[in-house]
């Protein structure tokens, strides 16, 4: 792997399931690579494309929305 | 996804590192203005309007009773973005100053025909309005919101 | 039974004897039933062994960290008196009304005085050994059990102190900053009158050294699986690092020895299987390669893997695949020094194909069975209750958590073998037993809580208070934790930082409300777990020291950091700041809610009506609550209408029958057969459900759900099932001989296949009842013709707990049992023999290792035990379902009947395969916790709703066409035309409409665009 670049990533993830499921993720140590900084909502719904946006401007490479 | 999909989860992260470490680190000073036209085509009413009917018009119907089925939804979202992507390029050109649809056209890379019709839309709902005229060749410019 | 026309009067208390995960499950769920709670525990802290272990299988949570939580909460919780060190004496009057006299010891420590300083324990002179770690390290005279202790006041251990035995010391007296210690208390006796007991008593860890296999006491480096929790424990005696006691080296290679004192029948030990201990050695090997960061050498010696629960196998593949954990099938001969005086250990023993062999390893850890309490049989004297043969207690499998003795309930493992799990279930069913027998006399007992005012300080610029948690070694093992407060304290608005072992310990929650009040802090944020599980607890915690529950927000920096980028721990740590700058950010902007109210519909929807399903009505319906029970076929019973008996022995038909017809005849109860849900809305308190009964539609109003849908067997393609009429499923068989008893009497020979469609790769999961389903038929049919000749072919034999008798008398009535592995599965074939078609079945034995011909009248197959596919149902009520099709309760370990949606509930097969003992306890359960909601006189609403602000809103509608709950709708306002208006009650809080709304004129409180902007803002910075 190529790690010249750390990218930095924001995703929402949603209470009921994704956040859930990282959590789980955690439970159960499945390991991934530390550059994702999750802002938890309580609906994937909750997350308007100017979040996204946001996200880009305030600094990240990507950001992913986990329905 | 699913609560029950920890595996899932760490391998959507570790995937999406990957594609975002190819495209690279995001400069967000290059990439400013940019993501100034983006916001500018999220923030469109009609482009909020459309995303908010989504249920209304795929589940339900319209006051006509039609349903559009998924494909449909879609294209037509397809139209309205770059309807409105193209109407944020223009806007963003112009915010340096006055400029002729030939000037629009080589500073947003859009067709001649497709930047008078844009124009032509912005005009209308009094978003860009006539400014001079350079010899026969009339400038635009962009009307504070 | 009790009728609401049964007029003699109940007394609202209930008694729970023995603090452990199951008492304190149980206490809770009672005073959330509405009764006064008396939880006595013998030990001056509850908790029990729970308390002791490192992590829990199989999800590998910290153990401390999810019992600590309900620990907190009962020992601050209004409606339960904690009663340390005490014994119940003395128990008189009857069910309904008990009077039981209870002696407590003297703690020789003022209960009101302590302050926890921990200053006797200091100055204590008297080192003794410290038996909440086993012994392995040592403790003064003058303590406290663990660091997390409820309540957490220290004792003076009597038995040891140097003022008792030499009459002179005294300095725990002199040195107490608050007068505390008082050398001259007595026993005290208490007489309690009490409704209803709940026994509780849990368990006591076999003790290896009255075996001489072993070598356990005469070698340092042999301990027990509890003493290895200990070692592995971050509070343990070795803070959590690998190394064996004699030197204190580093393991490199260690070794589980299975079935210590349980399925033996040398003296001393136990022939019944302690039904534990198969899955917590892998969980131990596991835990210990992750300490040891893989190189480790995890060896587990064992007869059968007995990983039957609920996605136990596939932890059980996962050790085996991923993890490296060695699974040797053996019998092991001897332990001992590798050499004389050596601190290496060689074991000795036997594998499958009979070759003695030898290894060495570093430490070898004895997985000890479990028992009855020491002193049951006196306890059982006391309380007048039975014992079975094995000295637990006695129940039956149609009466899970009922005694011999009427208003005395029992659960956990002083019932019989279980996990926790299994003992929280029962506990929340006894507490529903409980509510069911003292139902009229709810809430003549209890207090209801009252808050201090809420301080006017939110106003005020934040002063932000941050708690970074170690959370033993979970968090601080990958992360520099005080580099993170210290980072915290340069935050903006930030006032105070901390760190602590574990932030949810009941002494942590005192320094949360100390800090605000000396500090003036009026936001808090705690960097730990996960808040979906403990949020609550800080809320409740900050709400106590006068600062609104809402001002507080969570950074995951365990499920979501620590335990996911472990060998990255300099990134984790960063990731831990940005994290906490972004809790940071938005915990300065959010502003003080209140919680709503709403209107509660105090009746129940069941959905299935089989034996869990009846059971769960018949609960609820005791307790007074109007239940509707709708099931899909055109009578009630489920798959218990084709059982005969229990294992134990107990007729299902007549079981089956009583039950019918209490639930036909009960007033409160409305059975609608025929029955397909159509559609499910509304939410807890409030639901409406749409279902088409015998054809006609029909609506139902209810406040909760619960979900009894059952499952079924699975038909197999393998095998020449649906080829040949003598090879039949599960109940095929008795149903055969039933109809036509020559079948039975010209019949030589009979095959059971197990694991049929079962622990395969596309259904990885043990279905749990048919080894004993199996071997209890096999018994039957030997007993009825004892020439027949039985062959069980199986994989693992998994007559898990007391179910092992089972296996002992088949295979002393001959019954010829067979292990086959996976990928040499038998092979069946027909054959003509004397004119008669027979089946000839092949199977590798694995004892002679070379292939035995069957020849059989009728081969059974035990079929995996196959989910209904509720997709349609998990959607209409947003609950998850898992990889294997079976619905997700909200958390495996302590919250096994419970959805992360409130009021909706979970029992029976439709949670996973179970025995007809196992559904009945979790139906009793499932319906105390819906008791639970259905006896508040309201619904409380998260204020997490959308708001409009009118002034922005131009009355497009378009909320309204995007709310997907109908939460909020357009009114006319005079002179402005229509409006959006947010109806609370509804609104889930997902902020469709806010994203959807043209004029960004929608918001929703606690995630509004001002709080996530500044999260997405200060997580894009770098640190």
């Amino acid at each position: 792997m190529n790690d010249s670049h750390e990218p930095k990533m924001l995703a929402f993830l949603c209470n009921w399931c994704s956040y859930a499921g990282a959590d789980l993720a955690g439970v159960s140590r499945f390991q991934y690579p530390p550059t994702v900084r999750v802002l938890r909502t309580m609906c994937s719904g909750r997350v308007d494309s100017l979040h996204m946006i946001e996200g880009l401007k305030s600094g990240f490479d990507s950001v992913l929305v986990f329905g | 996804m699913s609560a029950a999909e920890g595996q899932a989860f760490a391998d959507f992260v570790t995937e999406l590192t990957k594609t975002t470490q190819e495209l690279g680190p995001f400069d967000k000073e290059k990439s400013r203005r940019a993501l100034g036209i983006v916001e500018n085509v999220l923030t469109s009413p009609r482009l909020r309007w459309l995303m908010g009917m989504d249920r209304q018009l795929t589940q339900r119907e319209n006051v006509f009773h039609e349903k559009l089925d998924e494909g449909r939804y879609r294209e037509l979202m397809r139209g309205v973005v770059e309807n409105e992507y193209q109407k944020a390029l223009l806007l963003d050109a112009l915010g340096d100053g006055p400029l002729s649809v030939r000037e629009m056209a080589s500073a947003t890379g859009l067709p001649v025909y497709t930047v008078s019709m844009r124009l032509g839309e912005l005009e209308k709902s009094g978003r860009a309005d006539l400014h001079s005229y350079e010899g026969k060749t009339p400038r635009f410019l962009k009307v504070a919101a | 039974m009790m009728g609401n026309s049964e007029s003699k009067t109940v007394t609202g208390a209930v008694m729970v004897v023995g603090g452990g995960i199951a008492g304190t499950q149980a206490a809770l769920d009672a005073a959330e039933q509405g009764f006064y709670v008396y939880l006595v525990e013998k030990a001056p802290s509850i908790g029990g062994m729970m308390a002791q272990l490192d992590k829990t299988f199989p999800t590998n949570d910290c153990s401390m960290c999810i019992l600590s939580p309900k620990l907190v909460e009962s020992g601050r919780h209004l409606n339960i008196e904690l009663l340390t060190m005490s014994e119940v004496d003395r128990i008189e009057g009857d069910a309904g009304n008990f009077s039981v006299t209870v002696r407590e010891r003297p703690r020789y420590v003022d209960f009101e005085k302590c302050i926890a300083c921990g200053i006797c324990s200091e100055k204590c002179p008297r080192k003794v050994d410290d038996e909440f770690n086993m012994g392995l390290n040592k403790r003064k005279a003058a303590y406290v059990m663990y660091p997390q202790a409820v309540p957490l006041k220290y004792l003076i251990d009597g038995e040891n102190c140097i003022y008792f035995q030499k009459g002179k010391c005294k300095a725990c007296e002199k040195y107490c900053p608050a007068g505390a210690v008082d050398l001259g208390q007595k026993e005290k006796t208490h007489t309690i009158n009490v409704g209803a007991i709940i026994l509780a008593a849990g368990s006591k860890v076999f003790d290896p050294s009255v075996l001489d296999t072993y070598g356990y006491g005469g070698h340092p480096n042999i301990v027990t699986s509890l003493e290895f929790e200990r070692i592995l424990s971050a509070s343990g005696p070795f803070e959590g690092h690998l190394v064996r006691p004699s030197d204190r080296k580093e393991c490199k290679r260690i070794a589980w020895l299975q079935c210590v004192g349980s399925r033996d029948t040398h003296e001393g030990s136990h022939t019944y299987c302690s039904g534990v201990c198969c899955t917590y050695a892998i969980k131990e090997a596991v835990i210990a390669r992750e300490h040891a960061k893989d190189s480790l050498d995890a060896a587990i010696f064992y007869m059968d893997m007995r990983t039957y629960g609920k996605d136990f196998e596939r932890y059980y593949n996962r050790a085996k695949n991923e993890m490296g954990v060695r699974f040797i099938r053996s019998r092991v001969h001897s332990v001992g020094p590798e050499r004389l005086g050596s601190p290496d250990l060689r074991i000795d023993y036997v594998d499958e194909k009979g070759s003695v062999l030898s290894e060495t390893f570093d430490l070898v850890v004895l997985s000890q069975g479990l028992e009855a309490p020491a002193d049951i049989a006196e306890m059982a004297k006391r309380l007048q209750i039975d014992l079975d043969a094995s000295k637990f207690v006695q129940t039956s499998s149609l009466a899970p958590v009922e005694t011999s003795r009427p208003g005395i309930f029992v659960c956990g493992f002083v019932a019989g073998p279980k996990d926790i799990p299994s003992s929280v279930i029962d506990a929340s069913a006894a507490s529903g037993a409980c509510a069911a027998l003292l139902s009229p006399a709810r809430g003549t007992l209890t207090n209801e809580k009252t808050y201090p005012p809420e301080d006017p300080v939110v106003n005020d610029a934040p002063k932000v208070g941050v708690f970074v948690c170690h959370c033993g070694l979970n968090i601080a093992s990958v992360v520099d934790v005080p580099a993170v407060r210290e980072y915290a304290r340069n935050l903006p608005g930030v006032a105070y930082v901390a760190d602590n072992l574990f932030t949810c310990s009941q002494d942590t929650q005192k320094l949360i409300r100390e800090a605000i009040k000396e500090h003036g802090l009026n936001r808090v944020v705690v960097a730990a777990c996960t808040p979906r599980t403990h949020e609550p607890l800080f809320q409740e915690t900050i709400r106590e020291a006068g600062i609104n529950r809402y001002l507080f927000e969570m950074a995951n920096i365990r499920d979501q950091d620590s335990w996911v980028h472990q060998n990255e721990p300099e990134k984790a740590t960063q990731k831990a700041k940005d994290l906490l700058r972004m809790a940071v950010a938005k915990v300065a902007l959010l502003e003080p809610l209140e919680r709503m109210r709403a209107e509660l519909n105090q009746g129940a929807l069941i959905v299935g009506g089989g034996v869990s399903g009846m059971t769960a009505a018949l609960n609820l319906a005791e307790q007074g609550f109007k239940t509707y029970l709708l099931e899909s076929a055109g009578e009630l019973g489920g798959n218990a209408l084709k059982l005969k008996h229990t294992w134990k022995g107990e007729s299902v038909p007549e079981f089956l029958g009583g039950l019918r017809e209490r639930v036909m005849s009960h007033p409160l109860i409305e059975v609608q057969l025929h029955a397909g849900i159509k559609s499910i809305q509304g939410f807890v308190g409030q639901f409406i459900t749409t279902a088409e009964v015998a054809g006609v539609p029909r609506q139902f109003e209810h406040g909760v759900v619960i979900i009894a849908s059952g499952a079924e067997a699975y038909k197999p393609k393998e095998y020449l099932y649906g080829k040949s009429d003598r090879v039949v499923l599960w109940h095929e068989l008795e149903e055969l001989f039933e109809k036509d008893p020559r079948k039975l009497e010209e019949a030589k020979s009979v095959v059971f296949i197990q694991c049929v469609g079962s622990r395969e790769p596309d259904r990885p999961y043990c279905s749990k009842i048919c080894c004993t389903a199996s071997v209890k038929e096999a018994i039957e049919l030997k007993e009825r013709k004892p020439d027949l000749q039985i062959y069980v072919l199986y994989r693992d034999l998994r007559t898990y707990g007391l179910r092992e008798e089972l296996y002992t008398k088949a295979r002393s009535l001959g019954i010829m049992f067979i292990r086959f592995p996976v990928d040499e599965k038998p092979v069946v074939e027909t054959v003509r023999e004397n004119g008669k078609e027979l089946l000839s079945i092949t199977v590798r034995d694995h004892v002679l290792d070379r292939p035995v011909r069957i020849t059989a009248d009728y081969l059974k197959l035990a079929t995996a035990i196959v989910p209904k596919g509720e997709k349609e149902l998990a959607g209409f009520l947003n609950i998850p379902l898992n990889q294997d099709g079976f619905f997700l309760e909200a958390h495996m370990k302590l919250r096994p009947v419970e959805f992360a949606v409130d009021g909706i509930f979970l029992c029976g097969l439709a949670h996973y395969p179970k025995p007809l003992d196992e559904s009945i306890a979790q139906a009793k359960a499932a319906a105390a916790k819906a008791a639970g909601v259905l006896s508040r006189p309201y619904i409380e609403v998260e204020p997490v709703v959308s708001s409009v602000n009118k002034d922005d809103c131009t009355g497009c509608g378009l909320c309204e066409k995007a709310c997907p709950f109908g939460a909020i709708r357009r009114h006319e306002i005079a002179g402005k035309g229509l409006r959006a208006e947010s109806i609370a009650a509804s609104c889930k809080g997902c902020g469709v409409c806010a994203a959807a709304c043209p004029q960004k004129a929608i918001d929703i409180v606690h995630f509004r665009d001002t709080q996530i902007v500044a999260a997405i803002r200060a997580g894009g910075e770098s640190a």
